[in-house]
């Protein structure tokens, strides 16, 4: 048995596996399909200070291997996430990351505080999310503001800091740089890349109908964009990387490692095929065995070679 | 209990125009009128929903409508194929306390009532299943009354007149399950409709599926795929 433990700073993971914000709830559902605690970590869907109902309309588009969503971070806002689903993690002994989402920065450094308080081990930042005090635009698009949030939240939280970057910017390593000096422990990317998916009908009157769906692209689609983000990421920051947008089996994982990232998360794959995150976590398993290789750093280390 | 499972192709032919019916043998276990399983389709990231129309001794049965490559995949499944599915995903009819039920299905929306009606029949619990299509050469067998062209709603007036149900149960379009539940609404009779809506997970985590809904004085989000797909029609908040 090859030993897939996986340190990222103080944060300590079964293995390099985790499932991405957003595609994997709160566990619970996934008990049906794989045995979750086997996971090297679950990210909780975006938890806001208070509930948020999302978008209306439609909320999925399918695209050539992917998909566009614009589900508008509907959550059960911090209180429920306390009361109802953290003591069923903790039960469980789910290893999780809460992820944060916020409209305002007050919103980001409430919730940290919240989080800090509850003894969260680790928490992910969300900063694709619009500023609504300024424009909307997102949080995580200007180094300067990153910076003063980032400072912000490492003030009022003492535990594993991830801060998760959107990849839809110009210049990624300004922003990775803004974030791993401002106190971020780790970094985590890709976000979603903004996209509209178009349908067109043609009806019996000979008119055309049209159906636009305007949100965040995700799946196998985003791997190449992922990949060169992760890798400009690290080439400029100490800290640890997460490599997250289109993974789906071993191989995309050995990619994403290869180009520097610590750990992986998985996200759209998840629902293509629910049991993916099991079955790459066996597959890391016998390769490594096969291959003589005793640990996830050695494995980092010969596929940087 | 898990919920992936491999199928094993029994049977995949066509039964009327562009309407296929599909038999697979699998491990499931159980399986009830108004649950659905989602089905992976060569090439797509979102795995198809498809209503369960039969369940036997884990063989399951699913009619489907050509729409685009996912269902145009299904089609090219040849017997003995296997069929990689999760399932059963959903909530299911109600119908404890109902002693008599009238079922409405448009076009497609067949499948789940004949599932439905064979759970009905079972419990001795009267029902009469009316069924509309566009032409002729659409119909799917099995209801008590079957109209071409016109539209279903049209005889639901006269039906519940005539059997005076304690319930209408409806799967179908949106606007014809919008107009069986407003009927209901007017006339005092409680209606459960089976819900669609594009489904990214199927299994209530991504709330890719939600719909608006009363409760309890409050409008909330339900996913069709885990709250669903079957719902009160009176707490419905129709987007048409
Ligand atoms: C709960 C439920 C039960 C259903 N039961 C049946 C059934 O018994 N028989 C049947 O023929 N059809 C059923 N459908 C509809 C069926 O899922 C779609 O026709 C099918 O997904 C079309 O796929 P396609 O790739 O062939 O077509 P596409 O060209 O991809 O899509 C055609 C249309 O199908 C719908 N659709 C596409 N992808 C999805 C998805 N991932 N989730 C939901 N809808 C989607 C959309 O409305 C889309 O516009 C059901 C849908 C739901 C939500
Ligand atoms: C339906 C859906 C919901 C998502 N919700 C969130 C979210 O709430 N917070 C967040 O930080 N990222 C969210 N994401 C982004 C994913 O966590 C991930 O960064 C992205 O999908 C790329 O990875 P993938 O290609 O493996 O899906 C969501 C993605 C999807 C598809
Ligand atoms: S399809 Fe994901 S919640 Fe229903």
């Amino acid at each position: 048995m090859a030993n897939l433990k996986t340190k990222l700073g103080i944060f300590e993971l079964k293995n390099p596996i985790m499932t991405a914000s957003g595609t994997f709830g709160y566990a619970d559902e996934f008990e049906d399909f794989i045995n979750v605690s086997k996971l090297g970590a679950i990210v909780t869907k975006a938890i806001s200070i208070n509930p948020k109902k999302g978008n209306t309309g439609e909320r999925i588009f399918e695209t050539t291997a992917g998909m566009i969503n614009r589900i508008g971070l509907e959550n059960v806002g911090v209180k429920e996430f306390i009361e109802k689903k953290l003591p069923v993690l903790k039960e469980k002994d789910i290893n999780f990351v809460m992820n944060l989402a916020g409209s305002a920065f007050e919103d980001y450094i409430e919730a940290a505080k919240i989080a800090d308080k509850n003894g969260i081990k680790a928490i992910e930042v969300n900063v694709s999310c619009p500023n609504v005090k300024q424009g909307c635009l997102e949080f995580g698009t200007m180094p300067g503001s990153l910076s003063k949030l980032t400072e912000s939240i490492r003030k009022e939280y003492k535990g594993f800091l991830i801060i998760k970057l959107t990849p839809n910017v110009s210049d990624i390593e300004s922003l990775a740089l803004a974030a791993q000096n401002a106190g971020a422990d780790c970094i985590s990317a890709i976000n979603t890349l903004k996209g509209l998916g178009v349908k067109i009908e043609i009806l019996p009157d000979k008119t055309f109908k049209k159906s636009l769906v305007q949100g965040g692209l995700s799946g196998r689609c985003i791997k190449p964009v992922a990949l060169s983000m992760v890798k400009r990421i690290k080439s400029v920051v100490k800290i640890p990387v997460i490599g997250i947008g289109g993974i789906s089996n071993i191989n995309d994982v050995l990619e994403f490692l290869s180009v520097g990232a610590d750990c992986v998360q998985i996200g759209t794959e998840n629902f293509t095929h629910p049991d993916v995150c099991e079955k790459i976590i066996n597959d890391l398993d016998k390769l490594m065995n096969k291959l003589n290789i005793d640990n996830i750093e050695e494995l980092k280390r010969k596929l940087r070679e | 209990m898990k919920k992936n499972h491999k199928g094993i192709v029994l049977y995949n032919e066509k039964i009327a125009k562009d309407t296929y019916k599909i038999v697979l043998k699998t491990d499931m276990k159980e399986a009830y009128g108004g649950q659905f399983i989602s089905i992976l389709c060569e090439n797509k990231t979102l795995r198809r929903p498809f209503s369960i129309m039969d369940f036997n001794n884990g063989e399951i049965t699913v009619l489907y409508k050509i729409k685009g490559e996912g269902t145009n995949y299904i089609k090219s499944l040849k017997k003995d194929d296997t069929v990689d599915f999760i399932g059963a995903m959903g909530n299911t009819f109600n119908y404890e306390r109902i002693k008599t039920a009238l079922l409405i299905g448009a076009g497609i929306g067949i499948a789940p009532m004949l599932f439905l009606k064979k759970e009905l029949n079972k419990k001795g619990i009267k029902n009469f299943l009316i069924t509309g299509f566009k032409e002729k050469d659409e119909i799917i067998e099995g209801s008590d009354k079957t109209v071409i062209g016109g539209s279903v709603v049209d005889y639901i007036e006269e039906l519940n007149n005539e059997l005076k149900p304690d319930i209408i149960y409806s799967c179908g379009p949106n606007i014809v399950l919008k107009l069986v539940s407003e009927f209901g609404i007017k006339n005092n009779v409680k209606t459960e409709v089976s819900m669609e809506k594009t489904m990214a997970c199927s299994i209530g985590v991504c709330r890719g599926c939600v719909i608006e809904y009363k409760q309890n004085g409050q409008t909330v989000n339900k996913t069709v795929c885990k709250d669903g797909p079957i719902f009160d029609g009176d707490k419905v908040i129709w987007q048409i």
